[in-house]
């Protein structure tokens, strides 16, 4: 394969990559592209790996021996995944123990939906099944990356998520065809994550103005992912029977969908390090990862 | 036989939800993959023998009161430190092998048997490494000498001799199984949480 030729200035760079060209690790690359670059996928390393917490409780209270299998698997996915998204952040000049140590000093940011509680076992349903659907929009958009081998990986990322999805919409399934107060966890879990869900895909900035589109990093905007969302996902919703919280949400005519305006002061707060669940999930992860240097330590050491 | 099928089944499920408890902050990303994937195999492997024993799994899993489960001690304790929970990795996957080897020979359930060795294989690998990573680390052999009464425990008198050369330690008095430790209830009552909210039979 003949090589290609990356242009080594900025503006030819990006028609390059706006033209849908793809650059490889070893690539001359303009700094600002690498600094979004790291920016943008160490944030995806780092939710994955805070996404792990709002499950991980309820791994030890699955109420079946398969809800005990599906979700330590897929816990287990979401940690590989940040396994692998560290990888590509490193190749860009980021070792991983800086951004896992930039993370629980509050350094980095992760996605909102992973600084909420998880209070029922319908929460664990919502995750998996909504959750994951709004991220694996955002992903999906990610295949076409402009950094060829952030692009790779997120193909094995996407097939995995697919499963999630399965597998929540099974728990959200089976409860909602349960006892009335099993419907209810749903319905009430589904009222929570509602307004973070709607914030998930971030604020409906023209995606002309976004650096992360305009450098071909991820392919698509904002609003046409929550849109995408919504089309995919509130018609499931509405066929099981629950209610979503939000007294404007219609399809229009044209496919488009209305919805009452997302509360974005809020994301902003959350995303900021400032949601209800952060400080104690930073913390926790703080107090593991001093308590077990020691093991670090004798690894490296041998 | 069903009583003994029943403790390594109830070990196999309480270690497996030990393990999980590493979800999302062993000490290193590749443990935390490597953890889950061991929690998994022990679910499994549980599930497989209750299957043995009754067409539902699940309401022998967690339908029983406390005192009604069969596991050893050891399984039982909550260990949120990786020098103890290694060491107790390593003399359990070593006494399970001992266990599991003898009920190979067994003509009903040698072939079960089999197949979860099969996968205890891995999980010794695993062990083994750690082991000699951390086999001189004061942490783990404080650790060790700390558990070993629990170890002994697992497996059956006769097999105790066995065990105590394979892990060159001497044999001392076993914490036997048939008691609870305090750390079990807490446990008992976060894994049948919420399927006890629900009626029982109910799907989830």
């Amino acid at each position: 394969m003949a090589a290609v030729e990356i242009p080594q200035d900025e503006q030819a760079f990006l028609a390059y990559v706006q033209a849908g060209g793809q650059v490889e690790t070893a690539d001359w690359m303009p700094d600002d592209y690498r600094a979004k670059l790291v920016k943008f996928i160490e944030m995806h390393g780092n939710s994955e790996l805070m996404g792990v917490l709002p499950e991980r409780e309820w791994i030890l209270r699955a109420p079946t021996l398969q809800r005990k299998l599906a979700l330590t698997a897929k816990v287990q996915d979401e940690v590989g995944h940040a396994q692998l998204i560290y990888r590509v952040v490193e190749d860009l000049g980021k070792p991983r123990e800086r951004c896992l140590a930039d993370l629980v000093d509050g350094k980095a940011k992760f996605h909102n939906v992973f600084h909420y509680p998880t209070k029922t076992w319908g929460d664990v349903g919502v995750i998996a099944w909504l959750v994951d659907a709004a991220a694996i929009i955002s992903q999906k958009a990610l295949l076409k990356c402009s950094y060829a081998p952030y692009a790779r990986i997120m193909k094995k990322i996407c097939w995995e998520e697919s499963f999630h999805i399965l597998h929540g919409r099974d728990v959200i399934l089976a409860m909602v065809t349960g006892t009335p107060a099993q419907f209810e966890l749903v319905q009430e879990a589904l009222n929570r994550w509602w307004g973070p869900l709607m914030q998930f895909h971030g604020n409906p900035i023209p995606k002309e103005e976004d650096p992360m589109y305009l450098w071909r990093i991820k392919s698509q905007g904002n609003e046409e992912a929550r849109q995408q969302f919504l089309e995919g996902y509130v018609p499931q919703i509405w066929e099981l029977g629950l209610t979503v919280p939000d007294t404007k949400l219609r399809r229009r005519e044209d496919g488009t969908w209305e919805y009452g305006e997302p509360d974005w002061d809020e994301l902003m707060h959350v995303v900021t390090g400032h949601g209800p669940k952060t400080d104690e999930r930073l913390a926790f992860r703080r107090r593991f990862l001093d308590q077990e240097q020691w093991v670090r330590d004798a690894v490296l050491a041998a | 036989m069903n009583e003994l099928l029943l403790g390594l089944a109830d070990d196999e499920l309480v270690i497996g939800w030990r393990d999980s408890e590493w979800t999302g902050i062993a000490p290193l990303l590749e443990e935390d993959v490597a953890f889950s994937s061991i929690a998994q195999n022990e679910i499994g492997h549980a599930r497989a023998v209750y299957e043995r024993l009754t067409d539902d799994a699940d309401a022998l899993a967690f339908d029983r009161s406390l005192d009604e489960y069969r596991c050893a001690p050891l399984v039982e304790l909550r260990l949120l430190d990786w020098g103890r929970t290694i060491a107790r990795r390593w003399l359990y996957e070593v006494a399970d092998e001992i266990r599991i080897t003898a009920l190979m020979e067994d003509p009903d359930v040698g072939g079960l048997a089999a197949k979860i060795n099969r996968e205890e294989a891995y999980h010794r690998m695993h062990a083994e490494m750690w082991r000699e990573r951390l086999r001189d680390e004061p942490r783990f052999r404080d650790a060790v000498t700390e558990l070993w009464p629990y170890a002994l425990g697992v497996v059956l008198p006769a097999q105790r001799e066995a065990l105590a050369a394979r892990v060159a330690l001497d044999e001392v008095e076993a914490v036997e199984r048939g008691s609870h430790t305090d750390d079990f209830a807490p446990l008992w009552d976060e894994m049948t949480m919420v399927r006890r909210s629900a009626p029982v039979g109910s799907q989830w």
